[in-house]
This record gives structure tokens, C-alpha cells and sequence, in this order.
């Protein structure tokens, strides 16, 4: 780097800036959370004077996560985040590069005395016990024999340098994959009946229809359901069809999504779809009995050709009383209307007299016919989430990046010890010191480790 | 249920561990501390033991998921962390002047499963958007992280309450650690609840990836966990960069403890997602 610095430089290698810039973020995703979003910003509309509202809309206070505020704070970050680290990366290089030289008098200066002690052991013996206790735990230990005293060093932990450069690259990362996502990607969703393919889906932000390069189908939805009533799991068989050949098929399941041609389901939701199949018998009152399979809107030939009948309605619970159809009977002489119960004898149980009170409610009320209803076939729309997010990998390997460089910073230390072992008088004396750019506590107990294991070892080998 | 009657007693345990601590710190006895420091490691194992038990009846009812899934869990999960937490720290440090003030923190945490209106104790069978084994390790990452936030916090009301006592040198102030110790104990703690917390959102977007087809939806637990992320983030920096210590970090781990305890129960006055914990 460049000794003169411009202003816009500096300003963005500071630090100062990534604290400010930081909260700030934090600052507006609170605000985020107290103020309606989106779809909930409707009412407000309601409480706040016109030009205040249509204000704050323009000003996309009700979409903040998705405004311009946003995606400028987050380049600013960005830009904070390289300049800053193109500042000081030489630095960590240069220290990543650099090979301590085991004679290195200055780093003895000025150590504390409990950083030393005497025995009555020879260098050499002192000096081949140092390498071994060093090696346990250092892979680099490098020697120098000098006139009367022996220099040791040893290093490790280099790579724990870049840490943090690693992690702030993971957020840069971060950031280009939630921007490939929110540009690239798509998030809608459909409801399909069972039975039937769709090939389109509704976008969630603007609610148009995106039409699909192929089509779904689902061919059967089924639920379970606990003792309590809360269902246990819901899932559809899909079939996927190009060019209405099917091509996949698969079961979907809550939490296990379903990928085809670049675009992922998921099971959302489910419920109940109007139209689905009666079966109704028809007793006549000469024996003869029919069985058929209905569905609402249809009209159906009476077996005896007295005329014909047309299903108007098809109800799951009709005013509590359970399943029912409405059917209209049309003959040359009249047209009835009336509903036919699948529950009717447990109905007329509780109350025996609802038949003459309700004729409506008399399924032998078009002679010689009675109807019965042998019971609904329950149909099922399934709720499908439809996304494509390319942005997806790319956030994950950030957050891979991002942990990765978290456990690099923060458990794992660059570090270098050195021991000095020299003459004195008839002692030689053993002097134990470190370097390192964080957690000097660490480096602290690291030296003091070293001179107990030394000292143990030397007065123990006599 | 059995599992629920033991949790009570070690509600009381925990109780009774913060008293001990609170006498060693008045009295200057260490047998207290003794006292104090087994009255402890009961309350934990019990705890261990009530909730495997919990787990068991969970597949003897025939809903077989880990005791992670319901508010009242994941309180009882919480005090368990930052009990092992704590006692781990205690082990390591040789030093039990700690603990008067992250037993309380524990002690409360259990008392609120236990009497707090609303909060049901019974096992639950899991929605299907629950069922997964990322919701597991989602949980537990995130109390990982609340708890050594939590103790971060608890470190740093002891930093204030030394600092304010100024050249007053009782016996509880004197069995403190020094302040040097106490802010290298809070960095530590802040930072491994950064990693911890980091793990959680990620294990969450994970989870969310495959139940909701989106894995960040800015849902306000969503953003709030990314609010703490962000503070303690600034703390980081601040100590690391501007060299902020003692007195300010112990304000920092306050006010990011403030956002954990939101992050936690505040957002669940808003409609949230993830408002079944
Ligand atoms: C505006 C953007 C940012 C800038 C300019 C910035 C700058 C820095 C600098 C200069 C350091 C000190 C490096 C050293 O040891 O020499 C640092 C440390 C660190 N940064 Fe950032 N940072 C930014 C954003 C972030 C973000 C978003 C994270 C989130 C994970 C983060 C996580 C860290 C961590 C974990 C450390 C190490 C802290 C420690 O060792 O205690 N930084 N940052």
C-alpha cells in the first residue's frame, strides 16, 4: 500500500466506520420489526393521514429489508469490509511470513525473573530436554548453538492470521449471494387439486402468474392426524410431466422438499376442495337399486326413465348434521328439490319428526325413488411453495467460510516461544519467553507451563 | 409426571446452591463454597436425569422427539447450559465467586417454567414443520449461545457491582476475581457465545431452507437473532479494535443480554413464525 492515503480511504479503512455501519443495520432491522411489513402495512393505512402514509411508503419504510436504505447500507459494508482489508492483510502477511531467527537476544531483555531459573544440569542436556518438551506441542522448533549458550524457538498457530479475513470474506460472500437471490430468484406458490396439473404458479411479491416449463400434478393428497386433532403429517404424490410426458414423480413431505428443474417445492399447506365425488344408491320402490358416483353440477338419467336429476350441491357438513347432497329431480310434471343425508337415521333419532317439518329434508320425496347417501369422497387441494433461489450454495459456503473463520479467530492463536539456555557461573540457567498478537493470558500460562515441565525434567534426569 | 416433579426440586436445588454461594461470598468460609458447589452439581444431574427421562416417555407416548419442542423445554434446556456452563468455568478458573451470580439467573429461568401462567409443561406431539432433525440441532446451538451470553451478563453485573464498590474490600468483593480476569472471562464468554449463536442461525436458515422453501423470511425472531448478532459483533470489534474494556464491555454484555431476553420472549408479542417458543 501506498504510504499517502487518500481521504476515501482511510474513511473507509477505518474501523469506526464497520462499528457505525453495523449498528446501523441492526438499527433499521429493529425498526423492521415494530413497524408493519409489506402485506401487514395495509392497516396502517387506515390510521395514518394519506400524505404521511404514501411519505413513508415512498421512503420504503414498509418493504425496509428489501429498500434502498438496505442495499446501500450493505455496499457501504462491503466496501468497508475490502478497503479494510486490503489495509491490513500486508501486515498479517508479513507476520505469516516471518521465521523468528532462534537467536534473538532482544526477546530476553526484558523478562520478569519468574520467567527463569537455575539448575545444576549441563546446556547440552538442558538444551536436548527443551527440544523434546517443544516438539510435543510445536511442529516448527528450530535450534542455534552459539559459544556458551543455546537458543531454541518454536512457533505455531500461523494461520489463525488470517481468521479474520477469512470471516470478513464469508460476509462478502453473504451479501453477493442474498444479492444473486433477491435479483435471480423467484418465490411463489399454488394450490393444486387432487387429481389435476398445474403449469403456472402466483408470485408472492406482486401476485402475477410465472407459467412453469413443465407441469405438476398431484395425483393423491393424504393426511394424518393425531388423537388431539392437530395433524401429524400431510403429504402429496407429484408427478412432474414435460411436454405431458411424466418425467418425475415423488412424494412431498413437510421438511422434505422436492427439487425439479431448478425450481423447489414444498409441502405448505393443504386443505379441503369444493366439487368432490358423492356416491348416492337409488331404491326404487319395485327392488331395484342403483349405485352411482356423482359429482356436483351433473344430471344423471333416473333408472326407470321417469326423468332426471342434477346434483346442485355437494356439502361436507350441512348445518351440522353431517354429509348431504341437494338434488333436483325434473320430470314432464314438476321439479323437486330436496336433500339427501348420509346421517339421516341418526338425525331423525334426535329429532323423529324432521321429515314432515322439513320436506326438503325427505329423501323420498320424488316417488317412486328413495335416496341414500352412501358417503362423500373427500378432496384435497395440496398448498405448494414454489422457490428458486441460485443465491442458495452461495450463502451456504459463507456460512461454512464464516464458522470456519470464527474457530480459526477465536480458538486457535498465533503464537512463538523461545528459550534461551546459557552458562552461569556453575549453573546453567533456563529462560523461557513468548510472542504473540492476542490472548496474552494464554501465552502467559503457555511460558509458565514450559518452565515447570523444564524444571520437573532436569531435576528428575540427575 | 415424574420428570416435571424432579424439575421442581432442582428449581429448589439451584435456590438453595445461590444461597450457599451468597454465604461463602458474605462469611468468607469456604465451606460454603463447598456446599454450594455440590448443591450445584446435583441440581445439574438431576436436571440431566429428569429431562433424558422426558425423552423417554416422549417414545413411550409414542411421539419419540427430544424435549427441544415446546417453551416450557427449551427454558429447562436453558438453565441447563448455564448451569454446566457455569460449572465448567468454576472448574477451570478454581474459582467459585461466579456463581452468586449466575445461579439466580438459573434458579429464575426454572422457577418462571414452573409457575408462569400459560406455560405448559405436558409433552406435545410435533407439527409436522417441527419434525426435523435440524430443529434439534437449531435448538441447541441457540441455547449454547443464550447461555454463554448469559454468563457473559452475569460477568459483567459482577464487574459493575466490583467497580462500584471502589476501595471498599469486604470478603465478597475480595473473592472476586480481579477485573483484569473478569473482562478477559467476558470477552471469552461473549465470544464463544458469538460462535455458539452463529451456529444457531445458521442451523436455523438451514431448517427454514427445507420447511419453508426460503431460509431467511425476516421474520422478527429471524431478525432479532440477527439484532444480538450484531451487537455482540460490534462488540467484538470495539474491544479487539478500539480497545474498549472492563467498565464498557461490561455494558455491552447488559446490552446484549437485553437483546438475547427479547430474541427469547419479547418477540413472541409480535406474530412470528416461531411463535411456539
Ligand atoms: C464493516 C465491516 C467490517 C470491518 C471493516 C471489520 C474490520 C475488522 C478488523 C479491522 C478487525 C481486526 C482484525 C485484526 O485482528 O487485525 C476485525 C475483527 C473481527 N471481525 Fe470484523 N469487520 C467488519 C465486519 C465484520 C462482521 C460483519 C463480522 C461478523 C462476523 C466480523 C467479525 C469479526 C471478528 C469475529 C473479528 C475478530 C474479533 C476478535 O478477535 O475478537 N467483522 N474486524
Amino acid at each position: 500500500m501506498s504510504k499517502n492515503k487518500s481521504g476515501i480511504w482511510s474513511f473507509f479503512s477505518s474501523v469506526q466506520l464497520a462499528i457505525v455501519l453495523l449498528s446501523l443495520i441492526a438499527f433499521f432491522a429493529l425498526i423492521g420489526t415494530l413497524v408493519p411489513q409489506r402485506e401487514a402495512a395495509g392497516e396502517l393505512a387506515g390510521r395514518l393521514s394519506p400524505a404521511l402514509f404514501s411519505f413513508l411508503q415512498k421512503m420504503q419504510i414498509f418493504d425496509l429489508y428489501h429498500s434502498v436504505w438496505f442495499f446501500l447500507l450493505s455496499g457501504l459494508l462491503a466496501i468497508n469490509i475490502i478497503i479494510c482489508s486490503l489495509d491490513r492483510l500486508p501486515l498479517a502477511w508479513r507476520r505469516f511470513r516471518m521465521r523468528p531467527a532462534p537467536q534473538n537476544d532482544d526477546a530476553f531483555k526484558n523478562i520478569p525473573d519468574e520467567n527463569k531459573f537455575q539448575s545444576a544440569s549441563d546446556i547440552q542436556k538442558a538444551a536436548d530436554a527443551a527440544a523434546v518438551l517443544l516438539r510435543k506441542k510445536y511442529r516448527n522448533v528450530a535450534r542455534t548453538d552459539a559459544p556458551g549458550s543455546v537458543f531454541l524457538c518454536a512457533q505455531k498457530g500461523r494461520f489463525s492470521l488470517f481468521g479474520v479475513y477469512i470471516v470478513h470474506l464469508s460476509f462478502l460472500v453473504l451479501i453477493a449471494g442474498a444479492i444473486i437471490g433477491s435479483v435471480f430468484g423467484i418465490e411463489g406458490y399454488v394450490n393444486i387439486m387432487e387429481g389435476e396439473a398445474v403449469s403456472a404458479i402466483q408470485l408472492r411479491n406482486d401476485n402475477q402468474s410465472l407459467p412453469l416449463p413443465f407441469s405438476v400434478r398431484c395425483d393423491k393428497f393424504s393426511v394424518e392426524f393425531y388423537d388431539s386433532g392437530a395433524p401429524k403429517s400431510f403429504q402429496s404424490a407429484l408427478t412432474f410431466l414435460k411436454d405431458k410426458q411424466a418425467v418425475q414423480s415423488g412424494k412431498l413431505l413437510v421438511n422434505h422438499p422436492i427439487v425439479f428443474d431448478g425450481f423447489r417445492f414444498y409441502q405448505a399447506s393443504y386443505g379441503a376442495a369444493p366439487g368432490g365425488k358423492a356416491t348416492l344408491s337409488l331404491l326404487r320402490s319395485d327392488g331395484r337399486r342403483d349405485v352411482m358416483n356423482v359429482g356436483e353440477g351433473y344430471t344423471f338419467e333416473l333408472p326407470g326413465k321417469e326423468g332426471s336429476f342434477q346434483v346442485l350441491r355437494v356439502e361436507e357438513n350441512l348445518m351440522k348434521m353431517g354429509p348431504a347432497i341437494k338434488v333436483a329431480v325434473r320430470s314432464e310434471k314438476e321439479t323437486v328439490n330436496f336433500w339427501v343425508f348420509q346421517q339421516l337415521e341418526k338425525i331423525k333419532a334426535m329429532n323423529p319428526d324432521i321429515v314432515r317439518q322439513v320436506p326438503m329434508f325427505n329423501p323420498g320425496l320424488f316417488r317412486p325413488y328413495t335416496f341414500t347417501l352412501l358417503g362423500l369422497e373427500e378432496k384435497y387441494y395440496t398448498g405448494l411453495q414454489v422457490n428458486r433461489d441460485p443465491g442458495t450454495p452461495v450463502v451456504g459456503a459463507a456460512a461454512v467460510l464464516l464458522i470456519c473463520g470464527l474457530l480459526l479467530v477465536l480458538f486457535s492463536y498465533a503464537r512463538q516461544v523461545f528459550i534461551r539456555i546459557d552458562q552461569v557461573k556453575d549453573n546453567v540457567r533456563i529462560s523461557v519467553t513468548g510472542r504473540s498478537y492476542k490472548n496474552k493470558p494464554g501465552l502467559e500460562q503457555e511460558v509458565q507451563y514450559l518452565l515447570a515441565q523444564l524444571k520437573d525434567n532436569l531435576e528428575h534426569s540427575k | 409426571m415424574i420428570n416435571t416433579t424432579i424439575l421442581s426440586w432442582v428449581t429448589f436445588i439451584y435456590f438453595a446452591a445461590f444461597v450457599f454461594y451468597l454465604f461463602r461470598m458474605i462469611l468468607g468460609r469456604e465451606f460454603w463454597g463447598r456446599l454450594a458447589t455440590g448443591a450445584a452439581l446435583i441440581g445439574l444431574a438431576a436436571q440431566s436425569a429428569a429431562w433424558i427421562i422426558r425423552w423417554k416417555t416422549s417414545y413411550d407416548l409414542g411421539m419419540g422427539h427430544a424435549p427441544l419442542s415446546n417453551f416450557y423445554e427449551s427454558l429447562i434446556f436453558f438453565a441447563w447450559t448455564i448451569v454446566l456452563l457455569y460449572l465448567l468455568m468454576e472448574w477451570r478458573l478454581k474459582n467459585r465467586s461466579i456463581g452468586v451470580f449466575v445461579l439466580p439467573v438459573a434458579f429464575l429461568i426454572m422457577a418462571y417454567a414452573s409457575i408462569a401462567p400459560g406455560i405448559s409443561n405436558r409433552i406435545e406431539p410435533l407439527i409436522p414443520a417441527l419434525q426435523s432433525n435440524w430443529l434439534t440441532s437449531h435448538v441447541l446451538t441457540c441455547f449454547m449461545g443464550y447461555a454463554s451470553f448469559t454468563v457473559a451478563f452475569a460477568l459483567g453485573i459482577m464487574f459493575l457491582t466490583k467497580s462500584a464498590a471502589g476501595e471498599s474490600k469486604n470478603a465478597f468483593i475480595r473473592l472476586m476475581p480481579s477485573e483484569y480476569q473478569m473482562d478477559e472471562l467476558m470477552y471469552s464468554s461473549a465470544a464463544l457465545g458469538f460462535v455458539f449463536l452463529t451456529l444457531g442461525i445458521a442451523t436455523g436458515a438451514v431448517w427454514a431452507h427445507y420447511a419453508w422453501g426460503s431460509y431467511w423470511s425476516w421474520d422478527p425472531k429471524e431478525t432479532w437473532s440477527l439484532i444480538t448478532w450484531l451487537v455482540y459483533a460490534v462488540m467484538l470489534h470495539t474491544r479487539l479494535v478500539r480497545g474498549w474494556r472492563g467498565r464498557r464491555m461490561a455494558i455491552m454484555t447488559i446490552v446484549g443480554f437485553g437483546c438475547v431476553l427479547f430474541t427469547y420472549l419479547g418477540v413472541n408479542l409480535l406474530p412470528s413464525l416461531h411463535s411456539y417458543m
